[in-house]
């Protein structure tokens, strides 16, 4: 079982638990963050998880070396189980199939435009992390016949809501922002809304989605 | 209580309210945000005996201009924009003066405090200001900023004056060799490729923001032009498929999968943020 550290500047380490992205990676990456919300470790500012490896920032008036403390923390971690993922009901997201970049897709994969979308919508997806931008939802496992690489040259503009394909994930686009994505549908849906935070709700109602979470995209055409 | 102290005339080419930014929401793809160059804002405060965390403006080079509603204790450090009060020491402005910033001469961003902090609405835990991310929008003309607590500043009896000191007020046109420790993909990158960047003049790219600082030069070249993504800290310097690297700042992407061969060391990502593009950098490998 890979569980490895290494420094990353002077307040921060990295530690990687999985070699590979996938759903046993998302369950220790859930056990690490539920240890670390449960009990964090002293002079712990945030932490960060991502597919494979976990960011763990400290404060240097804490702790001034966290180099000092990570063979301790690896041992901890290396004990924590793996979490069992929520069985919570899929969170259906309604989405239309008329991306920019849905036909050539296609035209590439050698496939209709409508198998891309059967293909697509068919699986229950998990959101393997949150990133690039506030609440951008990486999620696994995409069918590989729809693994596509990202644009040659990134778009300056992609509108949120926009529904897109990059490598091995299916992600939505969450502000509009520049990306590189295949863009392949749109949703209504905000999955990352300020308004929803304060004073409306706590602050985390402002991301729909959480990682662990299940998605079920469903067709509004 | 609730004193208006500027009118926004015109924002110039960009105006934002910063503070030190916010920590915890990483791991939701929100970035720390914050002052571009922490060390000018926090000089900005200090002359005015602020907290450290009191928003201030940060002013994108020139062009922006302000209307004093009332008078009021000021500070302007950063970048030199031909501002038309002096810098880097506190200023007693009055009711209908201007404020303005007309002709950059160096450094990239200005920032401007006000006794008794300057009134910010908050998210997540900051008033940083991330427009690309809608938490709140920069400045347009016919903003009002507003005192957030109570005056208090006074020069002491006796005293005509307080000054940042000359080593503290940087020569933006010269920045010192950046300092740079080991990044995460370090292993990556050849020693040929790393003596490169250490030997190597990095030209700052007009395609820089706050979002990220890009360089050209020589190119590198990783051993891999791709990995899993994984959490970015501010100040990495990831080198993507084409050589030149790209210095990830205050609002830059949570993850990345591009490699990262160093980390700028945080008090030189503030020198960084004043080089203005066509300037060139230079790295030191620190340990």
């Amino acid at each position: 079982m890979t569980l490895t550290w290494i420094p990353y500047g002077p307040h921060a380490l990295l530690f990687r638990f999985a070699e590979r992205v996938g759903e046993e990676a998302l369950a220790r990456q859930r056990g690490l963050v539920a240890e670390l919300e449960r009990n964090p470790p002293a002079g712990l500012v945030e932490f960060v998880p991502a597919f494979t490896t976990i960011l763990l920032e400290f404060d240097p008036k804490i702790l001034p070396d966290p180099k000092q403390a990570a063979e301790g923390l690896r041992r901890r971690f290396k004990a924590v189980a793996r979490a069992k993922l929520p069985a919570a009901p899929a969170r259906e997201i309604p989405l239309r199939y008329d991306g920019e970049d849905l036909e050539a897709l296609a035209k590439a994969k050698q496939m209709s435009v409508q198998e891309v979308c059967e293909l697509h919508c068919a699986p229950v997806y998990k959101v393997y992390m949150l990133g690039f931008s506030p609440g951008f939802p990486y999620l696994g496992d995409l069918d590989p016949r729809l693994h596509t690489p990202r644009l040659a040259s990134p778009r300056p503009k992609v509108q949120a809501g926009s529904v897109a394909i990059g490598g091995e994930h299916t992600g939505i686009y969450t502000v509009d922002s520049p990306g590189g994505w295949n863009i392949i549908a749109h949703t209504p849906l905000k999955i990352f809304d300020p308004a929803r935070g304060e004073p409306n709700g706590p602050e985390r109602a402002m991301f729909l989605l959480q990682p662990g979470d299940r998605v079920k995209f469903v067709r509004l055409d | 209580m609730r004193q208006e102290i500027f009118e926004v005339l015109e924002p110039g080419l960009g105006a934002t309210l910063q503070d030190r930014g916010r920590a915890g929401w990483r791991r939701f793809g929100v970035p720390p945000g914050g002052a571009m160059d922490e060390h000018s804002a926090l000089w900005a405060n200090r002359l005015l005996e602020n907290a450290p965390e009191a928003p201030v403006v940060e002013f994108l080079l020139q062009g922006a201009k302000l209307r004093v509603l009332r008078d009021a204790w000021v500070a302007v450090t950063g970048a030199d924009a031909a501002a038309n009060v002096p810098t880097w020491r506190p200023v007693r402005m009055k009711q209908g003066e201007a404020l303005e910033f007309p002709k950059r001469r160096s450094g990239v961003w200005i920032y401007l405090a006000v006794d008794g902090g300057l009134e910010g609405q908050r998210w997540l835990g900051s008033a940083s200001v991330f427009a690309r991310g809608q938490l709140g929008r920069p400045l347009v003309g016919g903003d009002v900023l507003c005192r957030a607590g109570s005056a208090h500043f006074e020069l002491p009896s006796g005293v005509a004056g307080r000054v940042v000191g000359w080593r503290e007020r940087r020569d933006y046109e010269s920045p010192p060799r950046l300092r740079v420790g080991r990044g995460p993909q370090w292993d990556f990158f050849t020693d040929a490729d790393r003596d490169l960047f250490f030997a190597g003049e990095w030209t700052v790219s007009s395609q820089s923001d706050r979002t990220g600082y890009r360089l050209t030069g020589k190119p590198l070249k990783p051993a891999e032009a791709q990995i899993v993504s994984e959490p970015v800290l501010v100040g990495s310097i990831q080198i993507p498929a084409n050589g030149q690297p790209v210095v990830t700042m205050r609002d830059g992407p949570t993850v990345g999968g591009y490699p990262k061969l160093g980390l700028v060391d945080a008090a030189d990502v503030s020198w960084l943020a004043q080089c203005r593009p066509g300037l060139t950098v230079r790295f030191q490998w620190v340990d």
